[in-house]
């Protein structure tokens, strides 16, 4: 990679965080004209980054870069994991924090919400599928997270 | 415009952007509550701000909110009770007693008052574990004293965990049925989490609703003024968490995010605004946050230390 392309990949990071940054936003706006002002922002934002990837990634093919790849790529490193496996990953003495929701592990060690491998009384190594609906049913924060595997 | 602004905006104006100067963000934060009384002890002045009766109820709780208020600066206390409002009650600080204390609880409720209002509602017992006061020979109990005050008032503020939510008073196993003012009041409540509440927070949210009416709230009914980024998002030891270098220990000056800080899920702006009169804050101090402005402090925020995270075994 070149210290053009490097440039564009550090702008699109800020641009990414940016509009994470936005979406953090959206949920705390309680008007709706504040939050049609950020949805025009987040769109705008998105524009900007498809346009730089665009610079950069000219070779690659559209459709292969499109969403319904992206779990492709993620299958390549899954691994069944059972839910007694699962629960030597509770982030303690060393260990990695693992959780599971709807069925797919998450690694949450360096997620920030996390601390200390828990997050608001939860704790990592289990399955927290209902506790997760239960609080943050349709937001889009489980593609932040690292996938490790399938849990069995 | 303050100084420091104004010095901020002329080096734009000039191209010469300085990267000693404090990022314009958190100067203009810093001063909310500074900037609101102000202009409220200017309106005072020209005689064109209308004093407003304000009642501080206090319930189920460890009277640390008031004891945080009076270490006030935006204003302070003196200024509060005798300028900005008529401080009508409370029962820690009045000087009067007994019946003579209640009656003037009971009076107000003919004029309009703001209420604040800290500690929880014990509901067991139809609110018999605290009873606030006597009144013609009746026990009034915190549940009807805010069922009945909360109601008539033109805006009710809920300051602390407790008033907000539940918080210490409510934690488990929660003796007294304890729940937070929004629980048993069908009406808006403007909610200022924090154990304590920042006195800025709430004279910032009193300056504001004397001044212009209810403050911007969020879906949880938090003045964005106060309550609009987390505390991770504008930590001091960001750039440590950043690069994954973390404390092991207290005292270290490392990110805390292994010994459990829970700055990256509470929304509030100590880093900014710190405390003891804007001195220093937990972080700082290189002790993590323990979320104590989050809504579920205590029991979802613990443990409030971890040392076993990366201790390898």
């Amino acid at each position: 990679m070149n210290c053009y392309e490097s440039a564009i990949c550090q702008k699109i990071k800020t641009m990414v965080a940016e509009s994470e940054n936005y979406i953090d936003l959206l949920y705390a706006a309680p008007c709706i004209y504040t939050r049609n002002i950020l949805l025009y922002q987040l769109k705008t934002k998105m524009n900007e980054i498809n346009f730089l990837s665009g610079m950069i990634c000219c070779q690659v093919n559209q459709i292969q870069a499109s969403p319904t790849e992206l779990p492709q790529q993620n299958q390549q490193n899954q691994r069944n994991i059972t839910l007694q496996e699962l629960a030597k990953f509770n982030g303690k003495d060393g260990n990695l924090a693992y959780v599971s929701v709807i069925g797919v592990v998450y690694d949450v060690t360096n997620n920030a919400a996390w601390a200390a491998a828990s997050h608001f009384g939860l704790t990592a190594g289990k399955d927290l599928t209902s506790e997760f609906a239960s609080c943050h049913a349709c937001q889009p924060i489980l593609s932040k997270l690292k996938i490790v595997g399938k849990l069995v | 415009m303050s100084a420091d602004i104004k010095q901020i905006k002329n080096s734009w104006e000039v191209g010469l952007m300085s990267t000693t100067k404090t990022c314009p963000e958190y100067t203009a934060r810093f001063q909310t509550a500074s900037d609101l009384f102000i202009k409220v002890r200017d309106e005072i002045k020209r005689g064109s701000l209308v004093k407003k009766n304000l009642v501080w109820l206090e319930l189920t709780g460890c009277s640390g909110n008031i004891i945080s208020l009076l270490d006030g600066a935006n204003p302070d206390f003196k200024y509060l009770i005798s300028q900005m409002t008529d401080f009508v009650y409370d029962n820690s600080l009045m000087a009067a007693e007994g019946e003579k204390a209640m009656e003037q609880l009971m009076d107000i409720t003919n004029k309009e008052y703001i209420l604040a209002v800290e500690g929880a509602v014990a509901t067991k017992n139809n609110g018999l574990y605290n009873i606030i006061g006597r009144w013609k020979g009746e026990t009034v109990t915190a549940l009807k004293a805010i069922t009945m005050l909360g109601e008539k008032a033109a805006h009710v503020i809920a300051l602390g965990a407790c008033a907000t939510h539940g918080g210490v008073s409510a934690a488990r196993p929660n003796p007294a049925g304890c729940v937070s003012v929004q629980s048993v009041l069908n009406r808006k409540v403007i909610k200022l989490p924090g154990c304590p509440c920042h006195p800025d927070w709430f004279l910032g949210t009193l300056a504001h609703i004397l001044l212009y009416g209810e403050p911007a709230l969020d879906s949880r009914d938090r003045p964005l003024l106060f309550y609009s980024t987390l505390i991770h998002d504008r930590c001091p030891k960001r750039s440590f968490f950043d690069k994954g270098i973390f404390a092991k220990k207290l005292g270290e000056s490392t990110c805390m995010f292994k010994l459990g800080c829970r700055g990256p899920v509470t929304r509030i702006d100590c880093p900014i605004r710190k405390w003891n009169q804007y001195v220093n804050w937990p972080i700082e101090d290189n002790t993590p946050c323990i979320g104590c402005a989050q809504f579920g402090f205590p029991d979802q925020m613990e443990p409030f230390i971890t040392y076993n995270t990366t201790r390898e075994v």
